[in-house]
């Protein structure tokens, strides 16, 4: 699903946390492809996100999915999770099941679905624990499987790698790449982590301070010359 | 000091005498409280998860009315019921003054607020999360309800022990608009105010014994259950 923001702004209380109107007032994120949204702390990354996600509205600007204002079907294609997940206070297994559930799919394929997704993400065996006594990985990796089991169109992912180990970084973008690849989920991820948006990312939009300096693939960033993006790059490339 | 051993002595014999007045007055008591957390659940769970997730213009109003409420003194509820179902009120032709159900309706005005506040509170801090998170898993209208219910289970079943305790203890509404008449509205705490007042200690002491015992018991179960199982799943 094609999604493309014009001219969005957000603002609090008189404060405008979001400007997407000065040269990038139209960003487009291409179906199909993964996104990374990237950019310093509090440049409003998760605000654009969550207003592409249709979590909140902007005070002015359109989003367009396919070229059509959100409705509760498109709403209902996309899903969105972020590095501290709600998780819901039942077992790991019941979590991954909820979305299935609520669609009252056949108990077998209910079963099928969710020993899938708990064998890719390695949580088997702790299936049966409860959602609220994880580490930071597990409940990310069980956040995702849950966001995953049925098969959304789009998936928002709001640094879903933050403060967890190599291993479980390695098998959450296994997991993406190959959602993408096989299925076409389109996925936008907010990274602080750029070398990941290397590995796994064709188009980087890269926020500061609300607005958009860049929108490009991830070489033409690395060759732009502007002093914020060079700053950021040089923190944090490795 | 003597009365106080010997009201303790006197209590003990007439707790295990088995006094058929007491056990009426213990399970209508028992009636009117739970009957009473009941209604209070009924309407103060749906209506406070409803203005706790929901954003709305008043809403610190709302949870500064509702905080009020949930401390206001029994005996000016009992008044206010009272008001309203006296002979000459807007329900007198109900002829429900100096009941059971006179009683049952003020207390649950009283619990209602302290259940509703206790759900209000947390639906508007965890069950906001919540409620998006369903959303974007799919959730409609009343998978949400659901799931909100069940991620508030233990906080619900805190604001049903607290509004029990709140109603069994209470003495100035059953007061004003029972009457504490014998064998009809008469309930423990009407009971031991009544003995108080006319010296008979003793009576006064079996009556709290049973009355701390009760809430000892429901309290127990009800955290060994639920809130116990509660605390597990928090981090
Ligand atoms: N609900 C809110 N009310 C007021 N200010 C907010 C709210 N949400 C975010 N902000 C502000 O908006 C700015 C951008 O936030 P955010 O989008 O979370 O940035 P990022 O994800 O890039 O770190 C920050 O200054 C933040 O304080
Ligand atoms: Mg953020």
């Amino acid at each position: 699903m094609n999604i493309e923001t014009r001219n969005i702004v957000k603002t609090y209380q008189e404060k405008t946390v979001l400007n997407l109107t000065g040269d990038y007032r139209e960003l487009l994120f291409e179906s199909e492809k993964i996104h990374g949204i990237i950019g310093p702390n509090g440049s409003g990354k998760t605000t654009l996100m969550k207003i592409m996600a249709g979590l909140i509205t902007p005070t002015a600007g359109d989003v367009l999915y396919n070229g059509q204002p959100l409705c509760q079907d498109i709403f209902s294609e996309m899903t969105y999770s972020t590095h501290t997940p709600t998780l819901f206070s039942r077992s790991v297994y019941e979590n991954i099941a909820y979305p299935l559930k609520i669609r009252k799919r056949e108990q077998n394929d209910i079963h099928q679905t969710v020993s899938q997704l708990l064998e890719e993400f390695e949580i088997t065996d702790i299936k049966n624990q409860s959602a609220r006594r994880l580490s930071g990985g597990e409940s990310q990796k069980t956040a995702l499987a849950r966001a995953l089991s049925f098969s959304p169109r789009v998936l928002f992912l709001d640094e879903p790698t933050a403060n967890i180990d190599p291993k479980s970084i390695q098998i959450i973008e296994a997991a993406l790449k190959k959602r993408n690849r096989e299925e076409g989920l389109t996925i936008i991820i907010i990274t602080h982590n750029l070398s990941q948006a290397f590995r796994i990312c064709t188009h980087l939009t890269f926020l500061d301070q609300g607005s958009c300096l860049f929108s490009d693939t991830p070489e033409k960033i690395m060759a732009a010359t502007h002093p914020t993006i060079d700053e950021f790059i040089s923190f944090n490339r490795f | 000091m003597d009365y106080i051993l010997n009201g303790f002595v006197e209590a003990f014999r007439l707790i295990f005498s088995f006094d058929p007045e007491i056990i009426q007055i213990v399970l209508l008591s028992l009636f009117v409280s739970f009957s009473s957390t009941l209604y209070g659940t009924l309407i103060g769970v749906p209506l406070g998860i409803l203005l706790g997730i929901n954003n709305f213009r008043g809403k610190k109003v709302v949870s500064r009315f509702l905080y009020t409420f949930m401390s206001f003194p029994p005996v000016i509820i009992g008044l206010f019921t009272a008001l309203f179902l006296a002979r000459s009120g807007p329900f007198g032709q109900l002829q429900l003054m100096y009941t059971p159900t006179a009683m049952i309706i003020a207390q649950t005005i009283l619990v209602t607020p302290v259940i509703m506040g206790i759900v209000f509170n947390n639906a508007s801090t965890s069950g906001y999360e919540v409620v998006q998170t369903g959303k974007t898993l799919g959730a409609q209208r009343w998978n949400i309800l659901i799931l909100l219910v069940l991620e508030l289970k233990g906080v619900i079943m805190i604001a049903l022990v607290t509004g029990f305790g709140r109603a069994i203890s209470e003495v100035g509404a059953v007061m004003i608009v029972g009457g504490n008449i014998r064998g009809f509205t008469r309930v423990m705490t009407t009971f031991i105010a009544m003995n108080n007042n006319m010296g008979q200690y003793s009576v006064s002491i079996a009556m709290g014994l049973i009355l701390m015992t009760i809430s000892f018991i429901t309290n127990s179960v009800l955290y060994h259950f639920i809130i116990g199982d509660h605390n597990e799943y928090r981090d």
